[in-house]
C-alpha cells in the first residue's frame, strides 16, 4: 500500500451554467481499492467519472492522480486518459472496427504496437474475458453483455492504473448483471483498481464492502449497504437505500 | 421521320470530336468528384474544428456556395476575373468552381451523417486518449463516410449532370459536341436522343459502382 491514494479528490465542484451538480466532493481512492458510488439520478455521478478525465472540465476543487494535480492548464490530457480505462454504459464500442479491431487500437495508435504485437496483447486480454473467440465480430453482431467484456478489454489492454465504470449494469438483465459483479470481483483479486458508479444495489453489495453515497453533489455518507439502508441517521440516505431494498 | 444515313454520316464525321468532348466530361466529372470528396472532408473537418471562429467561417462557406448557382460562379470567374487581369482556363475555371460548389455539397452531407453518429463513441475515443484529429480520422471518417456513399453518389451524377454547365464558358465537353452535330444536319431530335443515352449510360455506371461499394463498406450488423 502506498501512503498517498491513487486518486484524491477535493472539494471538487462543477456547475453548468451556474446549476451546482458537484458542491464539494472529497474521495480517495487506494491503489488495488474498489470504489463503489451510489446516488439518486442526476446527483452527479457520471460528471464526478467526467472530471477524472477531464471529459468535462471542473469549475474548482484539486484531483491527484498518483500523487499529481491534473485539473488546471499544463496537464498532459491524453497522458492522463490514457492512464484511466473508461467503460461507458452503453459500451460505446467503435461500430466500424471488428471485436479485435476495438481492443487493438488503442494498442497501435496510442502505444505505437505493430499490428502483430497489439493483436497478441488484444487476444490475451479478450482470452482473459471470454471474448477471444468473438474477435471477427462486429459490435452490431453480438449481445450487450458481451459488448460490455469488449468494452471492459479495450480498457484493460492499455494497462490503466485505474478503471472506471459508468453503470455497468444498466443496460444488462438480471443474469448478465451477476455475471458482471463476478467479472468485477475477479479484477479486483487480480488487483485491478476499479472505481464504480452505479444505481444497482445487488452489484454494490455483492462488489465492494462499503459504498459512497452521493446525493445533490456531496458525499453524505460512506458506509456498508445494510448500515446506510438500516439505521443511517440522514434521512436521504434512509430515503435512497430503504426504497430500494425495501420491497 | 427519315434523316438517318445523312446523320449517321454527320455522326462518324465528327466522331472524334464527339469522343474528345466525351472525354472531356469525364474528366471533369472524375477530377471534380474527386477534388470535391476531398475538399468535401477537409471542410467538414473545419465544421469539427473547437475554435468557434473556424466553426463560424466554415459555415459561411458552406452557405454561400450552397447558395450560389453554379453557373454564375463559372461566369463571375471566367467572365469577371479577366477584368481583373487574371485570365483561366475554361478547364480550370470549371474545376475550381466545381470544387468549391461541391465541396460545400458534400461538406454537408458529411455533417448531417455525423449528427446521426453515436456521440458515447467519439468520447470513448477521446476518453482513451486519442487526440482530436485521431478521433477524426480513426472513428468519425470512417463512419461519416460510409454513411454517406448514397448521398455522395448522388453528388457525382449531379456533377456529370452539371458538367453540361461548363460548354458555356466555352469547356467543349460532350454536350456541346452534340449541339455541333445537330446544327450541322437539323437533326436536333437524333441527337439529342443519342446525347441523353449517352448520359443515361454514364450515369448508371455510377449508380451500379456506388452500389458494390456500398456493398463492400456496409458495417456488418449495422443495419439502416
Ligand atoms: N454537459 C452538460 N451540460 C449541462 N448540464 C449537464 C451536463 N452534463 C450533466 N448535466 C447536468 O448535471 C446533472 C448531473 O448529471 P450526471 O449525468 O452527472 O448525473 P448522474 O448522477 O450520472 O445521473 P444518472 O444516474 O441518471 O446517470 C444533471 O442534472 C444534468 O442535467
Ligand atoms: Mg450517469
Amino acid at each position: 500500500m502506498t501512503a498517498t491514494p491513487l486518486i484524491q479528490v477535493r472539494d471538487l465542484v462543477k456547475e453548468f451554467d451556474g446549476q451546482r451538480v458537484l458542491a464539494g466532493v472529497n474521495l480517495d481512492l487506494a491503489e488495488g481499492d474498489i470504489k463503489v458510488v451510489m446516488g439518486p439520478s442526476g446527483c452527479g455521478k457520471s460528471t464526478l467519472l467526467r472530471c477524472l478525465n477531464r471529459l468535462v472540465e471542473p469549475t474548482s476543487g484539486t484531483i491527484h492522480f498518483r500523487g499529481q494535480e491534473v485539473t488546471g492548464p499544463g496537464v498532459d490530457v491524453r497522458a492522463l486518459r490514457q492512464g484511466i480505462g473508461f467503460v461507458f454504459q452503453q459500451f460505446a464500442l467503435y461500430r466500424h472496427l471488428t471485436v479485435l479491431g476495438n481492443v487493438t487500437l488503442g494498442l497501435r495508435k496510442l502505444r505505437g504496437l505493430r499490428r502483430a504485437e497489439a493483436e497478441q496483447k488484444a487476444l490475451h486480454e479478450l482470452d482473459r474475458l471470454g471474448m477471444a473467440e468473438h474477435r471477427d465480430k462486429y459490435p452490431g453482431q453480438i449481445s450487450g453483455g458481451q459488448k460490455q467484456r469488449v468494452a471492459l478489454a479495450r480498457a484493460l489492454a492499455m494497462d490503466p492504473a485505474v478503471v472506471v465504470l459508468d453503470e455497468p449494469t444498466s443496460a444488462l438483465d438480471p443474469v448478465l448483471s451477476r455475471e458482471v459483479a463476478q467479472l468485477i470481483r475477479r479484477l479486483h483479486d487480480e488487483k485491478v483498481t476499479l472505481m464504480c458508479v452505479t444505481h444497482d444495489l445487488q452489484l454494490a453489495r455483492s462488489i465492494a464492502d462499503q459504498v459512497v453515497f452521493l446525493d445533490r453533489g456531496v458525499v453524505r455518507a460512506e458506509d456498508s449497504v445494510a448500515r446506510l439502508s438500516a439505521d443511517h441517521p440522514d434521512p436521504q440516505v434512509r430515503a435512497f437505500f430503504g426504497r430500494e431494498t425495501g420491497t | 421521320m427519315n434523316g438517318w444515313p445523312s446523320f449517321w454520316r454527320d455522326l462518324l464525321e465528327q466522331m472524334p470530336l464527339i469522343l474528345a468532348g466525351l472525354g472531356q466530361t469525364l474528366q471533369l466529372t472524375v477530377l471534380v468528384s474527386m477534388t470535391g470528396l476531398l475538399g468535401g472532408v477537409g471542410v467538414f473537418y473545419l465544421t469539427l474544428s473547437r475554435q468557434r471562429l473556424v466553426r463560424r467561417c466554415t459555415q459561411g462557406y458552406i452557405s454561400f456556395f450552397i447558395g450560389m448557382p453554379l453557373i454564375v460562379l463559372l461566369f463571375l470567374m471566367y467572365y469577371g476575373l479577366p477584368q481583373w487581369g487574371l485570365r483561366v482556363s475554361p478547364f480550370w475555371v470549371a474545376v475550381l468552381g466545381f470544387t468549391l460548389n461541391v465541396a460545400a455539397y458534400n461538406a454537408a452531407y458529411l455533417t448531417s451523417a455525423y449528427n446521426g453518429l453515436d456521440q458515447a463513441e467519439l468520447e470513448a475515443a477521446r476518453s482513451q486518449g486519442f487526440s482530436h484529429r485521431q478521433v477524426f480520422g480513426l472513428v468519425t471518417l470512417p463512419q461519416v463516410l460510409r454513411l454517406s456513399v448514397p448521398a455522395l453518389t448522388n453528388q457525382a451524377i449531379l456533377n456529370l449532370k452539371d458538367s453540361t454547365v461548363a460548354f458555356l464558358i466555352q469547356y467543349t465537353e460532350f454536350f456541346a459536341r452534340m449541339q455541333e452535330l445537330a446544327a450541322t444536319n437539323f437533326q436536333f431530335f437524333k441527337a439529342y436522343l443519342l446525347a441523353a443515352m449517352v448520359y443515361l449510360a454514364l450515369v448508371s455506371v455510377i449508380v451500379l459502382a456506388a452500389r458494390a461499394v456500398e456493398k463492400r463498406v456496409a458495417i456488418p450488423g449495422v443495419h439502416r
